[in-house]
C-alpha cells in the first residue's frame, strides 16, 4: 500500500510567482486556505478552516524553505498524526514544474484515520467547493 | 463498519504485515503457514500472530487442511482504505487545480 501521495503539474508561469504563492499568506488564504503562514523554518503554520461549514484547522512547523523547496509538517487538529507535505519548484522548457508529495499516510491508523475519514468525507468537501467558487470569480474578474 | 477499517488500517500500518500479505497475494494458491514462515526471518510465532491480526482485518482467510493451515489473501478490505487515501488524491488534484486557476487570474489582471 502506498504511503504517499505524488503530483506533477506544470504551469506556464515563472518559478517565482509559483513559490510566492505557495510561500505567502495572503495568496495561499486566496487560492488554498486561510492561512497564518510564513516561510521561516520552525515557524508554526495555521490553515484556519472556515467555522460555518465545520471545516477542520491544519497546522505544523516549517520544516525547510528554500526557493525552491518548500516543506513542513501537516496536522490535522484534534488528531496526532504527522504527516509531511513538500513542495519543489523547477524551471523546465514548458514552464514551470511543481512536484508536490504528501507522506507519511500510513501514519494515519486505527481511531485517528477513522475519525478523519468521517470528518473528511462530510466536512472538506463543503471547505473545497467554497474555494472553487472563490477562485471561479477570481478568474471571472480577471 | 466502523471497526473494519480501524482493523484493517492497523494491519496494513506494520510494515512485515505488509509483506507477509504481499507475500500471500502474489501466490495464486494458497499459501501454508510453514511457507511463509520460511520467507521471514521472524519466528514462526511472530509470522502467527501477524497472520492472525490480518485474518482479524478479513484481508487473510485462513483454511485447516490436516495439521497445516493455509492462508488466501482477500483485498476486498483494502477498497474501504483506498477510498479513505482517494480523499487526499482528490484533495490535491482540487488544490493544483486551484492554484493553476489563481495564476491565470492573476496574470490576466
Amino acid at each position: 500500500m502506498k504511503d504517499s501521495i505524488s503530483k506533477e503539474v506544470t504551469f506556464n508561469h515563472p518559478i517565482d510567482t509559483i513559490w510566492k504563492a505557495i510561500t505567502q499568506a495572503e495568496e495561499i488564504s486566496t487560492w488554498f486556505i486561510q492561512a497564518d503562514f510564513k516561510a521561516e523554518p520552525g515557524y508554526q503554520y495555521t490553515f484556519v478552516a472556515s467555522e460555518e461549514n465545520n471545516c477542520t484547522n491544519i497546522t505544523g512547523e516549517v520544516k525547510a524553505a528554500n526557493p525552491y523547496t518548500l516543506v513542513y509538517t501537516w496536522i490535522v487538529e484534534n488528531t496526532d498524526v504527522e504527516t509531511t507535505v513538500t513542495w519543489q519548484l523547477e524551471t523546465t522548457e514548458n514552464g514551470t514544474l511543481l512536484r508536490l508529495e504528501h507522506s507519511g499516510i500510513s501514519n494515519y491508523s486505527g481511531d485517528t484515520a477513522l475519525t478523519m475519514f468521517t470528518s473528511y468525507s462530510n466536512g472538506w468537501d463543503k471547505c473545497m467547493v467554497a474555494l472553487e467558487e472563490h477562485a471561479q470569480k477570481m478568474v471571472h474578474a480577471g | 463498519m466502523q471497526d473494519k477499517i480501524t482493523k484493517v488500517l492497523k494491519a496494513i500500518a506494520d510494515p512485515t504485515r505488509r509483506e507477509i500479505f504481499h507475500a500471500v497475494v502474489v501466490t495464486a494458491t494458497a499459501l501454508s503457514i510453514s511457507q511463509i514462515s520460511g520467507q521471514f526471518q521472524i519466528s514462526r510465532q511472530g509470522v502467527t500472530k501477524h497472520i492472525k491480526t490480518l485474518e482479524g482485518a478479513g484481508l487473510i482467510q485462513i483454511t485447516s487442511q490436516g495439521r497445516e493451515r493455509y492462508c488466501h489473501a482477500n483485498p476486498k478490505p483494502l477498497e474501504e482504505v483506498q477510498k479513505w487515501l482517494q480523499f487526499y488524491d482528490k484533495f490535491w488534484d482540487d488544490s493544483l487545480d486551484r492554484l493553476g486557476s489563481y495564476l491565470d487570474a492573476k496574470k490576466e489582471a
